[in-house]
């Protein structure tokens, strides 16, 4: 008994730093994704509060660039309504425009922003009462940005491209082939594009897409442009794909509500 | 008591500033400057060792809750808490460390603390960015962002003893 005692009097620090290191471990490998983001969902109603403040300093720094994404978007979104009406002039019917709107957005401002992370997170400033869910995609004027992974009262995090967990079912826009679009965690401003077969052909500059397969994204949205392929797997493409969205000057961004999201599920869980 | 309210205060301040400041610093993803571990670094010399293991362990775990990863930065800190008495002993100069002072530059010499600052700052990278990747592939990328990170981070903290720890 007494050794015993001298052994945990002698290596108490040793045990106690064991001790440490198998919790902090075990917190490594317990922290699922699932856990993960219920975790950030806590932290991010602890720190949501500071970063806001932080943001509002930041938000008066940035007003000039703010204004000139304005303006462009403004620009875009006149020469669109222009290419709309005239198609409604020509007395074109177009299915989604008939019925009840399929799609409407949420605009929310990011106010935490960390890209050079192997498993970034982004906060925005919309939550549930703003009609801000799980499961919801977001976009900005430059391109996709991600998914809304949790979201309180008036915070929501998202997982943006540039997370190694986030996945995406994205396709070539000239010939339609759907891949799944990863990050690779090496630079924000490159993802991976999978599981193109090899007959397909491909060049550099093609447009990747959204593929609308799922139902958070609409189809086309877009997402990057073709920056070089290889053929190293055998049967598939490596597909290195310059991102549109610049996530170090992200800013302001869509969230996009599918009001027939719930239908959909609830129609494909049918058969499973 | 002095002591530990000033420590405790120092806690809370590199917390804040590395989320509010050092995480917005963003000059390339292979470059990150963690400097809150200046918290540990700068302990006083004849702190308990459990006591440094437990501040080590809370320092990790408050920048995981803030930074959303589960026990990334624990673990790091936790590591470098437990090696640090070995390192102070490894590099005791001749006739050891005089009572009143504390590991600063301003007591032991510029080189002394530098040499002592990249092994506890390279230590804590590696086993961040390790963790982080928790992978072996992409091995040398993420030697690059470690030793890269670690010499960004090192700086910072040499330079914070001008400015701030002047005393």
């Amino acid at each position: 008994m007494r050794t015993l005692l001298r052994f945990f009097q002698k290596y108490s620090n040793l045990l106690l730093f064991l001790l440490l290191e198998i919790l902090a471990i075990t917190l490594i490998i317990q922290g699922s994704s699932f856990q993960r983001s219920k975790l950030i969902a806590l932290n991010r109603q602890v720190s949501g509060f500071v970063y806001n403040k932080v943001d509002g300093a930041r938000e008066y720094f940035s007003l000039k660039d703010v204004n000139e994404q304005l303006v462009e978007e403004n620009t875009e979104l006149r020469n669109r309504l222009d290419q709309i009406s005239s198609l409604l002039d020509s007395a074109t019917v177009l299915n989604e425009v008939k019925g009840e709107h399929r799609y409407s957005f949420v605009q929310s401002r990011i106010v935490n922003n960390n890209i050079y992370k192997q498993y970034n997170y982004l906060t925005l400033n919309k939550g549930k009462e703003q009609g801000v869910f799980r499961n919801m995609g977001v976009i900005s004027d430059q391109g996709l940005v991600g998914i809304i992974l949790e979201s309180s009262a008036n915070f929501a995090t998202l997982i943006p491209i540039i997370n190694r967990d986030f996945k995406l079912s994205a396709k070539i826009k000239t010939n339609n082939y759907a891949g799944i679009l990863q990050w690779d965690g090496i630079s924000p401003r490159f993802a991976v594009l999978t599981e193109i077969p090899f007959h397909v052909s491909l060049s550099e500059g093609d447009t990747i897409v959204s593929s609308g397969f799922s139902s958070i994204f609409p189809e086309g949205i877009e997402v990057g442009k073709i920056e070089s392929f290889s053929l190293e797997k055998g049967n598939f493409y490596d597909i290195r794909v310059e991102l549109f969205t610049n996530f170090q000057n992200l800013y302001q961004v869509n969230v996009i509500r599918n009001y027939r999201q719930e239908e959909q599920l609830n129609l494909e869980n049918l058969h499973r | 008591m002095y002591i530990i309210a000033r420590n405790i205060f120092r806690f809370v301040v590199v917390i804040l500033f590395q989320v509010l400041v050092m995480d917005n610093v963003m000059i390339s993803g292979y470059m990150i400057p963690y400097i809150y571990i200046l918290f540990i670094i700068l302990m006083p010399f004849e702190t308990p060792r459990w006591v440094q293991l437990l501040s080590g362990f809370a320092l990790g775990f408050t920048m995981d809750l803030f930074t959303g990863t589960p026990g990334m930065h624990t673990a790091a800190c936790v590591l470098i808490a437990f090696i640090r008495p070995y390192m102070l002993e490894l590099l005791a100069p001749r006739d050891g460390y005089e009572p009143e002072t504390y590991p600063r530059i301003h007591y032991y010499g510029f080189i002394w603390f530098l040499k002592y600052t990249v092994i506890i700052v390279l230590i804590h990278h590696l086993a961040l960015f390790y963790l982080e990747v928790f992978q072996l592939k992409g091995f040398f990328s993420t030697l690059l962002r470690v030793i890269l990170s670690t010499i960004l981070s090192t700086s910072t903290i040499v330079l914070s003893q001008y400015f701030v720890f002047r005393k």
